[in-house]
């Protein structure tokens, strides 16, 4: 990466034997505080994942100068903090899983693109069976993915047992267990570490990151927007980003456009550190109940999540029946873990588009773009997204990659419902 | 948010109810806004949710998805309570 920015330092072994003999003041902050600017060439509004790789992208690969990342609170305040760390690109439709590798490609060598250790650990994920009927499709879906090039194995129960000894997959359960579906290479991410590695490669590349800058509304003449309003005053812009996962229905009320989109909580906790226990990601859906995934994080807490809370909502709050179903789930799995306090609990909020997959898109004007609807599944997709959007923007024609995530396909009949649940983004 | 008074049955958990999907504010528009588009607003949203696990009736509330303040339920072709 080149840098701009005489302060900041790369990481190396040999900056790290340098670091040890100069002192404190040698480590210079992640991002500078540069001050907001009238005017730019592009102005993204979201300082989370899509919203910094996007800038990221643009600036690097694009050479587009002026750049801003408006943020309402902090960088890394929303949803790319509040996941639960997972990649993987096990999908179905091809139009997600070519989209979805294409990102874990990213993950894998984005520590060393970034110049930032974003822990990328291939633990893999397992998406247990638990009837006969349900071990066919997710031997659909891995075919599916296998044709495509992507690696996945269907697991019998002896190589289940294998691969997550602490299961104790012949075990007697309620729902018994009788395979599963395991991505190796997918795994987990450092989600922090990814807002700061896109949010200090960016700021070396000379964007602007503004915190505490809230977009209250937009400025236009005729097809285009000229301006945002911010809670810091008008800020003039070519073109302008929406990254606002969670909130973009509310953007496109401030547009005057109606979206296909509900927003939705869902919710996530890690307990207290123990000792090593799970090695990989696993998925649970039984019959009756919601979800329950659960993996292990690299400081010891059992990271735990489910379905959503099931209704349009605003509030970061978790409410308690989604809760105490994720926890079912997880005892049902493993009941050792019994005895374990949680130790954190948060909730975000999540743009549930009518189909389960994202919108990329222009939005209502010539030069409003929209990267949004990413469901409860946006973290993931960070890398893949943050290139192919800055290349929609710097160019003004949507890549291959995300050609199928257009808005008009709600309208068209050209659906991505990975589920095929129909034009509701919950089903219980 | 923890509970919602259904006007038949009375306060229930809100786990025995089922959100079904929010509503426009006219019953208009083509086929495909109806299916498709949803109102968004930060301080109101009406929806139909169904009392699943209790009374099976259909409810339209009113909420409020920034605070959870429930604003009004009411029966579908029935009164206010």
């Amino acid at each position: 990466m080149k840098s701009n920015s005489p302060q900041l330092r790369r990481y190396s072994a040999w900056s790290l034997l340098r670091a040890r003999f100069a002192g404190d003041g040698y480590w210079s902050r992640l991002w500078t505080g540069r001050s907001l600017q009238p005017a730019y060439d592009v102005v993204v509004v979201g300082a989370g994942g899509h919203g910094l790789a996007t800038a990221f992208h643009l600036a690097r690969d694009h050479g587009i100068k002026r750049i801003a990342v408006l943020e309402k609170r902090l960088v890394g305040y929303g949803n790319v903090g509040r996941n639960t760390t997972i990649v993987r690109s096990n999908y179905l439709l091809p139009e997600n899983h070519y989209f979805y590798e294409d990102s874990l490609r990213r993950w894998e060598t984005l520590s060393k693109d970034l110049n930032y250790n974003v822990m990328y650990s291939p633990r893999g994920v397992v998406d247990l069976a638990l009837t006969e009927d349900s071990l066919p499709a997710l031997a659909r879906r891995g075919n599916a993915m296998r044709l495509a090039g992507i690696d996945a194995e269907l697991l019998d129960l002896p190589a289940l047992e294998r691969f997550v000894p602490e299961l104790e997959a012949r075990r007697s359960r309620r729902f018994p267990i009788v395979g599963a579906l395991l991505q190796r290479r997918g795994g987990t991410v450092r989600h922090d570490a990814v807002a700061w590695g896109y949010a200090r490669g960016a700021s070396a590349l000379g964007v602007d990151i503004i915190e505490n800058c809230e977009v209250t509304g937009v400025r236009t003449t005729g097809r285009s927007v000229t301006g945002v309003e911010t809670s810091r005053g008008l800020v003039r812009a070519e073109r302008i980003v929406f990254a606002t996962a969670g909130h973009t229905g509310l953007i496109g009320s401030m547009l005057g456009i109606r979206l296909p989109i509900e927003t939705h909580l869902l919710q996530a906790m890690v307990s207290e550190p123990i000792k090593p226990l799970i090695n990989s990601v696993i998925v649970y859906v039984a019959p009756g109940h919601g979800e329950t995934y659960i993996l292990q994080s690299d400081r010891g807490g059992l990271v735990m999540g489910g379905h959503l809370d099931g209704f349009p909502s605003y509030t970061r709050e978790g409410h308690w029946h989604r809760l105490e179903d994720v926890v079912q789930g997880a005892l049902e799995l493993f009941p050792r873990v019994g005895g374990v306090k949680i130790l954190r609990h948060w909730a975000g909020t999540n743009d549930m588009t009518m189909d389960g997959s994202p919108i990329m898109d222009r939005l209502g004007y010539d030069n409003v773009f929209v990267n949004a609807g990413w469901c409860y599944g946006g973290f993931k997709a960070i890398p893949a997204s943050g290139a192919a959007f800055a290349q929609f923007v710097a160019t003004g024609t949507a890549p291959d990659l995300i050609k199928a995530y257009r808005l008009s396909r709600f309208a068209t009949g050209h659906l991505l419902d990975e589920p095929g649940q129909g034009p509701f983004p919950v089903r219980l | 948010m923890s509970c919602l008074v259904c006007p038949f049955c009375g306060p229930r958990e809100l786990r025995e109810f089922e959100f079904h999907k929010t509503l426009p504010e006219a019953n208009s528009g083509s086929a495909y806004q109806r299916t498709y588009e949803r109102a968004a607003q930060l301080d109101s949203s009406l929806e139909h949710w169904q009392h699943v696990q209790g009374c099976r009736g259909w409810l339209r509330v009113h909420r409020n998805p920034s605070t959870g303040e429930i604003l009004e339920v009411r029966l579908l072709g029935g009164k206010a309570k």
